[in-house]
């Protein structure tokens, strides 16, 4: 994990914008007349495909890898829990917002926990 | 040579820079360190951009090769301000054209992610390797953690026309080109690695 704030602040915000953006696109596309699994379907892919044009704005400003996977974990989680709740009931887009950008946060934590026990590592 | 790699590389070079910048601020420090024990006759292969020129060592001896004469073409200026002895040659990795034994050492830098053939590139840095020379690699490589390394997969088929292949395992590719592992450490999850190996003796 970089300690260094700027590169913290970075993960941070790239991650919580991705979640939050797609959460919204995928609510925007799933209503309440869409099959559950379809719509995490469909919230998932449209979550891989926004986080894949937001990535290389973040990548140039916050690094390769350790930006790339956490952001598109979160665009496919955010994207299909999104997917999921909009086929159930519309939500209302702070909430939606709100949950997007916390799996952002949850996501990045979790990589930071796993790079914690792999990175020192050595063979 | 090889012209399609060649091409690819020639169109990454016109936004790399950009691309790239965040990678190398983030890597910089690791690299600097890792970089520093570069000794002897140094071969740095895929020198790129020359971005991470401003990372080696002072007063080292070193001959930079890429296949990209765009690519060299940024880099010269980077290599103009290197403080030591710093050649930069258009050559594909597949076809060097040093003799055997030419170096002491070799470098690697997220090179091996994007050579055609990693296996016949290691070999061939093993021929211009002096026996018991070292193989010194910061690579990013394919993962062995579920999700990334499902994630890695399905990112590698979308990267791969302008860029590098996101799952290759580099590991066991420097061992299968006949190279001695010395050490494999982690610089992020699984996936950022550096590698020492070296060259058989005799």
């Amino acid at each position: 994990m970089d300690r260094r704030v700027y590169f913290l602040a970075g993960d941070v915000l790239s991650n919580a914008v991705t979640g939050a953006a797609t959460a919204w696109l995928a609510a925007a596309i799933v209503d309440s007349s869409w099959f559950m699994p379809a719509g995490m379907l469909a919230g998932m892919l449209a979550g891989m495909g926004l986080g894949l044009l937001m990535m290389p704005v973040f990548v140039s400003l916050f690094g390769a890898m350790e930006v790339m996977l956490p952001v598109m974990l979160t665009a496919m989680l955010s994207g299909m829990l999104s997917g999921m709740a909009s086929a159930m009931q519309v939500p209302a887009i702070p909430l939606l917002l709100l949950a997007g950008g916390s799996i952002g946060i949850l996501v990045l934590l979790l990589t930071y926990a796993i790079d914690a026990v792999l990175h020192s590592k050595a063979s | 040579m090889d012209t399609s790699t060649q091409k690819k590389w020639n169109f990454s070079a016109v936004f790399y820079d950009l691309l790239a910048w965040g990678a190398e601020q983030r890597w910089g420090p690791r690299k600097r360190e890792f970089f520093s024990s570069m000794h002897g006759k140094v071969l740095f292969v895929a020198v790129g951009t020359g971005q991470d020129i401003p990372f080696f060592p002072p007063g080292r001896d070193i001959i930079g090769i890429d296949i990209s004469p765009r690519m060299l073409a940024k880099a010269r200026e980077r290599a103009a301000r290197y403080p030591g002895l710093l050649e930069l040659r258009v050559m594909d990795i597949h076809a060097l054209e040093f003799p055997d034994h030419s170096f002491d050492q070799v470098v690697t830098s997220c090179t091996l992610c994007s050579v055609p053939d990693p296996v016949a590139a290691l070999i061939a840095l093993r021929r211009v390797l002096k026996p018991g020379g070292e193989l010194y690699m910061f690579e990013h490589t394919g993962s062995r953690v579920f999700p990334f390394n499902r994630m890695l997969d399905v990112m590698t088929p979308i990267w791969k026309p302008i860029g590098p292949e996101m799952n290759r395992d580099t590991v066991a590719n420097v061992e299968k080109a006949g190279f001695k592992m010395q050490q494999v450490s982690n610089v992020y999850l699984d996936v950022v690695k550096t590698i020492i190996a070296s060259a058989p003796e005799g």
